[in-house]
């Protein structure tokens, strides 16, 4: 998605450098970063280390880091370009079996999620082209301030989701649950690490679109073990809510 | 962030803390936090000890041999400075890619997930 306008920039000295963060690692990213094909750094953050040192608490995000490692913006809302037509998916075969009820909800409340997609790129080029002297470049303070907000509760939470992470790759996954709950409860904010723990229930949806069903299973609603889901999450913010705004 | 022992060198918790040992301390950006001389000398830290004196929250997992530790939140926001963190993280071949080799470029960090 990114492609263009990287490869756009990147004759005016800029990188971008995409980072897929979860907690299964190379095994959940591979397929996109395959298929993607980039030509700039892909890498992979299994621990969610871009929480814990950026302030990263949705995604897709970005983080601006100027040519002597200052950072100029901190972690925001970053929407991807456009698609191109002929990367766009293709619709269904008419024969093909009709889309779960939720997922037909989950994407009636995705298309209200707002993005400010023609901002943010406006800016990326400003930066890019005028360094220090874009409006878009904040100093140092105004970066700091921005970033998020971090009590030492926010920091226990952070504890409980590294915890939780390690545990469901140690395979100890009833044990993982608690730990992800306890982070959900003092990181409110984290979309991240919400959709993360949900992504790694079961349910019976077949394919890849397994771990975006992120809610209770249609056949033992009762076994989900969050207080929340991203349907019902998504409507008790307001999709419209969902992203923060673009603020130059 | 996540170790998988009492006691680390001090070269993995700076990299995983962000905090830096000098003489006068503990250090990230302008903030620097007395330690003892043993501590600043020692070749290894025992996390109990040091995440302590940086008011840092640690989980332990005994049967799993697990210790996690969180940021600090001296500051009461994500950054304490605007300098970049140090950043390395593998591809998908596992090789490590140092965000640091980037400097003299202006650099986009960019957070997916595939969820």
């Amino acid at each position: 998605m990114w492609q263009d306008l990287r490869d756009e920039l990147h004759k005016q000295n800029f990188e971008l450098v995409t980072v897929g963060l979860d907690t299964l690692g190379e095994q959940g990213c591979r397929t996109y970063i395959e298929a993607a094909a980039p030509q700039h750094p892909a890498l992979i953050d299994q621990h969610h280390v871009l929480a814990e040192k950026f302030g990263v608490i949705n995604i897709p995000s970005a983080i601006w880091i100027n040519e002597q490692g200052v950072i100029v913006r901190p972690a925001e809302a970053a929407p991807a370009p456009p698609q191109p037509q002929t990367q766009q998916t293709p619709p269904p075969a008419a024969d093909a079996p009709p889309m779960p009820e939720r997922f037909v909800e989950m994407m009636g409340e995705a298309v209200k999620i707002k993005s400010d997609a023609e901002a943010y790129h406006a800016a990326l080029r400003d930066w890019v082209k005028n360094g220090a002297d874009s409006r878009f470049a904040l100093s140092p303070d105004e970066v700091i301030n921005r970033s998020r907000p971090r009590s030492a509760d926010v920091s226990l939470g952070h504890a409980h989701f590294d915890l939780a992470s390690a545990l469901e790759l140690a395979g100890a996954h009833a044990q993982a649950v608690p730990h992800f709950r306890k982070a959900h409860e003092l990181v409110p904010d984290s979309w991240t690490f919400r959709r993360q723990a949900w992504s790694l229930e079961e349910n019976p949806i077949p394919g890849p679109m397994q771990r975006f069903w992120q809610g209770p299973s249609p056949e033992s609603p009762e076994s989900w073990p969050y207080e929340g889901d991203w349907l019902s999450d998504v409507r008790k913010v307001g999709a419209e809510n969902y992203s923060e705004p673009f603020k130059p | 962030m996540l170790f998988k022992s009492a006691s680390v060198p001090v070269a993995e918790f700076e990299e995983k803390s962000g905090w830096t040992f000098k003489p006068e301390g503990a250090c990230k950006g302008d903030v620097c936090i007395p330690l003892s001389a043993d501590v600043l000398e020692s070749e290894t830290l025992e996390l109990e000890a040091i995440t302590e004196a940086l008011g840092l929250p640690m989980l332990v997992d005994e049967k799993h041999g697990l210790y996690a530790a969180g940021p600090e939140s001296i500051g009461a926001r994500a950054l304490v400075t605007a300098d970049a963190p140090s950043l390395v993280l593998p591809d998908l071949d596992g090789q490590p890619f140092d965000l640091a080799s980037l400097r003299g470029q202006k650099v986009m960090v960019y957070a997916w997930a595939p969820y």
